[in-house]
């Protein structure tokens, strides 16, 4: 792949595993984004991507970006984007009634119902995520695609957000697949991990690929903050936590505090 | 051509004003009535996607549109349009294809065009004279063939809005969201930047290329300042671009003040944002109050 003339990625053959909570790490610059653009075919590449929806169906893929080019004072209601890309009728003749619906179960979700009414411009950081996700929702995706999803939010905020992915991935079956930058967070939710720095590093499950080897080569330092303890082999479960006695090695770690999700 | 007449005669009844005798003054109002929603219309999508700088470089180059068409002896009401979308269709393409920002694509066609225009008209002092119409608008001399054409355009315009109003704001809101949903982004913005000319083209006409963008984006930042939906954006923006071209029309014509008509209505429209952003401050000290 190759932006005005300068190579941003190359030899990267991947797997995405159906069903898995799929990351992709790398340093800034590494292609991430660029990959994560290819697959909704949004920027042109040479090579394939194969994307196999269920009973030989095209994908149906559902996309949070990291950040929307909104001008604040838009007055768009978060209602009315949702509605934006699932109905023909202009929105200047309002939101029909089955899809006012769909939008609102979707919000709820998310623990989003009190947003519908909000100005998308109005909503903090969390919640801007929240009505994201919601929008992804909406088309029921096999494949769930999140840029830097937690970017910009305080530990807390992050923390809540990946469990509700968590929840959402084993209630409704689809494959979830972020770009992040946050190891930590890598560390805890994903299933199986895509190292990048402009060419595949690594690829497999955490406990192989965040290896110190692994990030020292993809970062070009020591990652001494992953808690080798704290990695999975591609399943999480309870045993991969580390003991609540022990110190916490990040803030993911941290027992938890907080209002949960409504429906997390 | 259809007759126009008992149309036009029905203006009177509904506005009596004298003023609204005239045929120039029934003219000129049944063509505001379609272009002011028009261009409203078209300004919420360019003041939602921060391009109130494009279509300035648009309206400049229908100057050198008009320029074009009486030196080469072509009716400058095709030259104009023709010209704007060549301009408007140019500027989507070397942006897209260029790593070069927005505005300063739009910086150089907005000097090439104008640059073009001074060039054609400092050759022939009589196309000079010509050129002035177009500078500063005439709505007052809008012919019945015109206002058949403007009703054409209204048709055409309003199909694309209902049609794309959506996915235009989703192409705003993140390109690539759209492009997910299957919307095919560049066509959509090629789409937009001819429907913007084609407007202009018509615009100019009544406020002349120096007041047409203040037609476009006053109204719909008005409209951003009131609305509390995008759907409202819409009406608002209708409204007062009515309600500006209207009051406009009526004041310019009473003896007493005697104003450029395109000017009067800018003008009101500029009041329609004072009294927006009035509302802007006391919405600001409700919420901190």
């Amino acid at each position: 792949m190759r932006l005005d003339g300068v190579s941003i990625l190359e030899d990267v053959t991947a797997t995405v595993p159906r069903g898995s909570c799929t990351a992709i790490i790398g340093p800034n610059g590494a292609g991430k984004t660029t990959l994560l653009l290819a697959m909704l075919g949004h920027v042109h590449y040479k090579g394939t991507i194969a994307l196999s929806g269920s009973l030989g169906r095209r994908c149906r893929i559902g996309y949070v970006p990291q950040k929307l080019n909104l001008d604040r004072g838009l007055p768009i209601t978060v209602a009315e984007f949702l509605a934006s890309a699932h109905q023909r009728k202009p929105l200047w003749f309002g939101i029909s009634g089955s899809l006012s619906e769909r939008a609102m179960q979707a919000l709820r979700m998310v623990g989003g119902e009190a947003l519908a009414s909000k100005a998308l411009g109005s909503l903090s950081g969390g919640e801007l995520q929240r009505a994201l996700l919601a929008f992804a929702l909406l088309d029921q995706p096999e494949l769930l695609v999140l840029d830097e999803p937690t970017a910009g939010m305080d530990v807390q905020g992050e923390a809540m957000f990946c469990s509700l992915l968590d929840h959402l991935r084993s209630r409704h079956g689809f494959t979830e697949l972020m770009v992040s930058h946050d190891i930590a967070a890598v560390t805890h939710h994903a299933t199986h991990v895509i190292c990048l720095n402009r060419r595949l590093v690594a690829e497999g499950a955490p406990r192989e690929v965040l290896s110190p080897d692994n990030l020292a080569l993809a970062f070009g330092i020591h990652m001494g903050m992953v808690n080798p303890n704290a990695l999975g082999d591609g399943q999480p479960s309870s045993t991969d936590l580390p003991d609540p006695s022990d110190p916490p090695c990040c803030a993911h770690c941290a027992p938890p505090t907080g209002d949960a999700p409504a429906d997390a | 051509m259809p007759d126009l007449e008992p149309l036009l005669r029905l203006i009177p009844h509904v506005l009596p004003f004298e003023c609204m005798e005239s045929g120039f003054m029934q003219r000129a109002l049944l063509a505001l009535l379609m272009l002011a929603p028009m261009t409203a219309a078209m300004g919420v999508q360019v003041v939602t996607f921060r391009m109130a700088f494009f279509s300035d470089a648009i309206s400049h180059s229908a100057f050198a549109g008009v320029a074009l068409g009486l030196i080469t002896r072509l009716d400058p009401r095709w030259t104009m349009p023709f010209f704007g979308i060549v301009i408007a269709v140019s500027i989507i393409a070397v942006q897209r294809r260029s790593g070069l920002t927005t505005d300063a694509v739009i910086g150089v066609f907005l000097s090439m065009v104008v640059a073009f225009g001074l060039a054609i008209v400092s050759r022939d002092r009589n196309v000079s004279r010509d050129v002035q119409q177009f500078v500063y608008g005439d709505i007052l001399t809008v012919t019945d063939a015109e206002l058949v054409m403007l009703a054409v355009m209204f048709c055409v315009l309003m199909v694309f809005q209902a049609l794309a109003y959506n996915r235009l704001l989703l192409v705003g809101i993140n390109p690539a969201l759209a492009d997910v949903h299957g919307i095919k982004v560049a066509a959509l913005q090629y789409a937009f930047a001819v429907m913007v000319a084609l407007v202009v083209a018509f615009a100019v006409w009544a406020v002349g290329v120096l007041l047409v963008t203040a037609m476009l984006v006053v109204p719909a930042t008005a409209a951003r300042n009131l609305a509390r939906s995008a759907g409202g954006m819409f009406w608002w923006a209708v409204a007062i671009g009515l309600t500006s071209a209207c009051t406009g029309l009526i004041v310019s014509a009473q003896p007493a003040v005697g104003t450029a008509t395109g000017a009067t209505i800018i003008l009101f429209a500029c009041l329609w944002f004072l009294v927006s952003y009035g509302v802007v401050l006391a919405r600001r000290a409700g919420r901190a109050a």
